[in-house]
């Protein structure tokens, strides 16, 4: 107690002192100010001095040059020289700098989507998109030209090439060139290597959080609603849509205001085809399941290698939601248009799949 | 000295603090505690510089450079005895305001201690505080507390649930400390302004993500390059004066604009990413930081494979802070300091 009262007044006592001192700290900024525009001046004398003996010098230099002898920095590098580079690391880790971020830009979108390696991978899935999958796109006009979009798909073939197949689709057949961004369910991105590449060319981790940004962000965004139910789906089930989550893009779009494109891709689903799935293994993996397909345990990693099937997507007639905000907690509301929107897209699979006389050459 | 540090945030904060108007009748005491942080000494300067601020009452167990409205007192908040004597000092000071940045900055070897400093001395100071019946209250936390998940969204929002793994001294001690604000805010009045600052870089700050990035080859966990988001140091400092200033009860996160991959701020600040598959590196950072070779132990490997980044909307929409550097221009700021100290061109004391 009495240390508190008396420390209060020693720090008194020693301001006092110092406010008598601050008229000369005044004067030593005054100094101080002097001092520095002394020093702009002499800078400013060397910088005008400088350019005029620049001038002066190369001239004499050049004129030699140009007439006969080299000038001496202009040698040929000798082996020494080389080797000397060689030795050095700094020669290494700038290879190694410049080899890092040939492929990249230096700086990635919200959501870590990085046009330049988005350039350098599209060769690969315009490939995959012309030649392997030769896809057949129809009704691409339904898609608007701007403004937020959503894209409703499902889901399949065991590895999911669906998403980066409807991007390259919009980008290739549609008249706006739009971007798409597709949500990727949560376990791409525990892996190492996948992760990080789909969010590179364009994928975002599945969450409300991250579409309503996307979609405030007027993007032209992809959802497969039925999400790891999809991908998972046996071969007997094929074409049969699962359930849609629990309305969760319904009530996103109510909330956003953003019309819903329902989309059928066919082909897919043959890709690797599942026969079993084998949950028990899967769990301390960090997998969603195991599969079994006709040539996936068979011939190891090479058997995930997608069957070369014929692919057809279709865009449908979208579907505007136009009732306000409020709507989005009416769970029958939502219910009821999950439901619509599930059916489009299962009678547009179900259109393709009877004209299709072929799983290969469609 | 301690004011001498923040040179470029005091000129652009001036007019923001004399639009704002003094919000007490009588003086205006503000109490910082934990001022030999680096946002404490900072701040010291800013306020002992703010015409608006009659006192500063600095609280630390290390004086803090000589400022013309500072008080020093020698508190150390892990004692028992520290609750009564900083409810004395308050008191006899009159500060209504206490802004509590007596943390770590880096994990520390010596967990007993940060524990006891950490979340004991904040119950002390809270203690202290409702005793003093002081009307608002601001603390320093980190965004680093939401932990890295994968599935965690791009953009964490405040009302996140704090995930960080609660094995490790270092977060587990802060989330501690936030949990008991939060309760002292639900019974008292006073206006309880949390800030959750992004990882700090700049030219001046020192923290283990700056040892971290000045190695000449970082650790990177291979198949992994998750976004980073920064927060220039001016930012943060700037964030903590304005949540003075104005009254914005609530938490919020502050952190620069954008986002980069890991891979891209190695290569920015000219440093060779070494990547390690990540079972590996594990025991290797944990033998690594046992012999006091890492600069963190290895419960922050998540954060080098998934994301942890804050969203910034609340900062700015509710308290009026926006950041005036991006995450790239704080890491780019902070590189070139580094290269100068690199070649021995810029001596810090």
């Amino acid at each position: 107690m009495m240390e508190d009262k008396r420390k209060p007044k020693r720090t008194k006592a020693t301001a006092k002192p110092r406010k008598k001192r601050a008229p000369r700290v005044v004067k030593q900024e005054a100094d101080v100010a002097t001092e520095l525009r002394e020093l702009e001046h002499r800078l400013d004398a060397l910088i005008e001095s400088t350019p005029a003996s620049h001038a002066v010098l190369p001239e004499p230099e050049l004129s030699p040059s140009a007439q006969a002898s080299p000038p001496p920095t202009a040698d040929p590098p000798t082996v020494f020289d080389t080797a000397r580079e060689l030795l050095s690391t700094d020669f290494y880790l700038r290879r190694w700098g410049q080899a890092a971020m040939r492929n990249r830009s230096e700086e990635v979108d919200d959501f870590g989507y990085d046009p330049t390696y988005d350039a350098r991978a599209r060769p690969l899935f315009d490939f995959l998109y012309t030649r392997y999958f030769r896809v057949e796109c129809r009704g691409v006009s339904n898609i608007p030209n701007e403004g937020r979009c959503m894209l409703v798909a499902n889901h399949s073939g065991t590895i999911p090439f669906d998403g980066p197949m409807l991007k390259t689709a919009v980008k290739r057949e549609h008249p706006g060139k739009r971007d798409v961004r597709w949500l990727a369910e949560d376990f791409v991105f525990h892996f190492p290597f996948v992760g990080s590449f789909e969010s590179r060319i364009g994928a975002v981790r599945a969450c409300q959080e991250n579409a309503e940004r996307l979609l405030r962000q007027e993007t032209l965004l992809a959802v497969f609603p039925e999400g790891i139910k999809g991908i998972g789906k046996l071969y007997k089930e094929r074409y049969k849509l699962q359930r849609f989550g629990r309305g969760g893009f319904v009530r996103l779009a109510l909330r956003t205001r953003t019309p819903i494109v329902p989309v059928a891709i066919v082909g897919a689903e043959e890709t690797n085809p599942m026969l079993l799935r084998l949950e028990a293994i899967a769990k301390p993996l960090g997998l969603p399941y195991v599969p079994i397909t006709p040539t996936f345990p068979l011939l190891g990693p090479l058997g995930l290698v997608p069957a070369p099937t014929k692919w057809k997507i279709t865009f449908g007639e979208p579907i505007f939601m136009h009732d306000g905000a409020e709507s989005e907690t009416d769970e029958l509301l939502v219910a009821r248009l999950s439901e619509r929107v599930r059916s489009a897209i299962q009678e547009l699979l179900d259109t393709s799949v009877r004209e299709r006389k072929s799983v290969i050459f469609g | 000295m301690g004011t001498g540090k923040s040179p470029k945030g005091s000129t652009k904060l001036e007019p923001r603090a004399e639009r704002s108007p003094a919000p007490s009748r009588d003086a205006r005491v503000v109490a910082v505690t934990g001022t030999s942080s680096f946002i404490g000494q900072n701040l010291l300067g800013l306020l002992d510089e703010d015409p608006s601020i009659d006192r500063v009452v600095a609280i630390d167990v290390k004086a803090p450079g000589a400022g013309k409205k500072t008080r020093f007192y020698e508190v150390d908040l892990t004692q028992p005895a520290a609750e009564a004597r900083l409810a004395e000092i308050l008191a006899a000071e009159h500060a209504r305001t206490i802004v509590h940045l007596a943390f770590h900055s880096s994990p520390s070897h010596a967990t007993a201690y940060a524990h006891e400093l950490e979340s004991v001395g904040t119950m002390h100071l809270l203690v202290a505080a409702r005793q003093a019946r002081v009307r608002k209250l601001v603390m320093g936390s980190l965004t680093l507390l939401y932990g890295a998940h994968p599935s965690n969204p791009n953009f964490i929002a405040e009302h996140h649930p704090l995930r960080a793994p609660k094995h490790e001294p270092f977060f587990a001690d802060k989330i501690e400390a936030e949990a008991e604000l939060g309760r002292f805010a639900e019974r008292s009045e006073a206006i309880v302004t949390v800030l959750r600052t992004a990882p700090i870089l700049g030219p001046t700050v020192k923290s283990f993500l700056t040892r971290y990035l000045s190695r000449r080859v970082m650790m990177t966990m291979m198949g992994f390059d998750p976004l980073l988001q920064f927060v220039h140091e001016i930012d943060a400092i700037a964030a903590f004066k304005l949540a003075v200033d104005r009254d914005v009860p609530g938490t919020f996160n502050v952190c620069g604009d954008g986002v980069l991959p890991l891979s891209t701020v190695a290569k920015l600040a000219g440093r060779v990413a070494f990547p390690i598959p990540h079972p590996i590196a594990e025991p290797i950072t944990s033998l690594a930081w046992m012999a006091q070779l890492a600069p963190v132990p290895s419960t922050f490997l998540p954060y080098l494979r998934f994301l942890c980044v804050a969203d910034g909307a609340r900062a700015r929409d509710v308290m009026g802070f926006r950041a005036a550097h991006t995450t790239r221009e704080a890491l780019t700021d902070f590189v070139g300091a580094q290269r100068l100290r690199d070649v021995k061109l810029l001596q810090e004391t």
